[in-house]
């Protein structure tokens, strides 16, 4: 039986507090989060219903220019500019004045992830745990996002389908581990959405994918669709092959190739095919491929909920997709959250890691928070699921 | 084997021994990704971080030096801000 109380509160406190500190990638995030200790949590499969009531929740990403992706070292300057100050603006949103007695615990992303900006966080996470007293939890970033989603959402048992820039996963539980049914083979599609936003040098903020999903919206004829590489291969996919084919076309596009037949009426010359029309049917085709894998995850699984986390997954078109695809089978339901939860954030981090530490899987030993830029959803032992 | 003979030695004082323990304490438990080409040594001694550096050649040594300085940048920063005893 899984007994979430298994650690109590320090300080004789009623309620859990934690801290996350996120920096896998370009964004920073730094969130609070409080669990009250409830008795139904002693002996029950509760874990997506903790009550998380959120403190703080701050964020700040690091945005380059048009046309320019993130390069680790820069995004970990960037890190290290900022942890230290939105550390204390989240201390003080959630009213927290002295942490030492009043936090259980901090968690820190300990990967996947960029190893430079992962690393500049995690010496702030080691820093305050030893000033403060505080045992410390390394998270999955995955495990993290999957745990959020279903705090937020109350989805019990989903399928989950994980889209951000650096993973396309699809995942379900299993015997006490998030078990990857498909993945990506190459590229994250998120990836593929940001390096096609750079060849079109359309900004990066808020975020590439945002733009995309923007344009796309603006394609005049939907029926209509450029057709692209459709490459599911079993429970994978592949995305590197659509990336480079619908560059080529953006590039003869801009360049006014008019022996290109897709792009160009081959007796008239006129131009047949817009950028928003390349955002959309980028979108469209990679989002059937996951709709196809996630579906069929579920049917494995006998499932009806899918729970959409990662950056990706703020994108309203994917929702509505993944929504028709539950509503064409029985009962089926899609849960997402919105951009405060999707895109990358400290209150995730804090959400999981918390959980960890209840089931009394928190360290003082700083050589077990050595970061690591690959670790795998399933090599994290779920103790707070039954 | 590489001679590990282009060196150096910091000394970075802190205001009490706690601090100096602090900063060693988190600087420790990262791995060097080649020790055949560099190596780094922390210590702390009263209030003192001493840190020695070992590497095959200037650039190495460059590198290292300049990533370990970022980090106990954070540390600092953090000992400032964000102890409230």
């Amino acid at each position: 039986m899984v007994n979430l109380n298994t650690v109590l509160p320090r300080n004789g406190r009623n309620y859990y507090l934690a801290l996350g500190l996120e920096g896998s990638a370009n964004k920073l995030g730094v969130g609070i989060v409080k669990h009250p200790v409830l008795p139904e949590h002693e002996d029950g499969d509760l874990s997506f219903k903790c009550e998380s009531e959120i403190m703080a929740n701050i964020r700040d990403t690091y945005v380059t220019p048009p046309g320019e992706g993130f390069l680790p070292r820069d995004t970990a300057r960037h890190h290290r500019n900022w942890c230290v100050r939105l550390i204390k603006r989240a201390l003080q949103e959630a009213g927290v004045k002295d942490p030492s007695r009043d936090l259980d615990v901090i968690c820190f992303t300990r990967g996947p992830g960029m190893g430079a900006p992962l690393h500049s966080v995690a010496i702030a996470a080691r820093t305050i745990s030893l000033l403060w007293g505080i045992p410390l939890v390394g998270v999955n970033h995955c495990v993290g996002h999957i745990e959020m989603g279903r705090e937020i959402t109350g989805a019990a048992n989903p399928v989950v389908l994980y889209v951000s820039g650096g993973n396309t996963q699809v995942i379900a539980y299993s015997e006490k581990r998030y078990r990857i049914f498909g993945e990506t083979l190459d590229i994250a599609i998120g990836n593929c959405l940001d390096r096609f936003a750079r060849t079109l040098r359309i900004p990066n903020s808020p975020s590439p994918g945002y733009n995309i999903e923007q344009l796309a919206k603006k394609c005049s004829d939907k029926e209509r669709l450029v057709e692209l590489p459709y490459t599911v291969k079993g429970m994978d996919l592949s995305m590197s092959g659509i990336l480079a084919y619908i560059e080529t076309l953006a590039k003869d596009l801009f360049r006014g190739n008019k022996k290109n037949k897709i792009l160009f009426d081959p007796k008239t010359g006129e131009q047949k095919v817009t950028v928003d029309d390349l955002c959309f049917a980028l979108q469209e085709n990679m989002f059937a491929m996951l709709v196809e894998i996630t579906e069929r995850a579920m049917a494995h699984v006998n499932s009806n909920q899918v729970l959409v986390v990662g950056g990706v997954g703020c994108n309203e078109r994917l929702q509505e997709m993944m929504g028709q695809m539950c509503g064409d089978r029985a009962l089926g339901q899609v849960h997402a959250t919105d951009e405060r939860f999707c895109i990358d954030n400290g209150v995730m981090i804090a959400q999981a890691g918390l959980l960890e530490y209840r089931m009394g899987q928190a360290t003082t030993d700083l050589n077990e928070t050595v970061v690591t830029q690959k670790f795998r959803t399933d090599e994290v032992y779920v103790g707070w699921r039954e | 084997m590489n001679h590990l003979d282009h060196n150096l030695h910091l000394t970075i004082p802190f205001p009490n021994d706690r601090y100096s323990e602090v900063a060693v304490k988190v600087l420790r438990p990262d791995p060097i990704l080649r020790p055949e080409d560099f190596q780094v040594e922390y210590k702390s001694k009263g209030n003192l971080l001493e840190i020695d550096f070992k590497s095959v050649d200037d650039r190495v040594l460059r590198v290292g030096v300049s990533s370990v300085i970022d980090s106990v940048k954070t540390i600092v920063e953090t000992i400032d801000e964000l102890d409230y005893m």
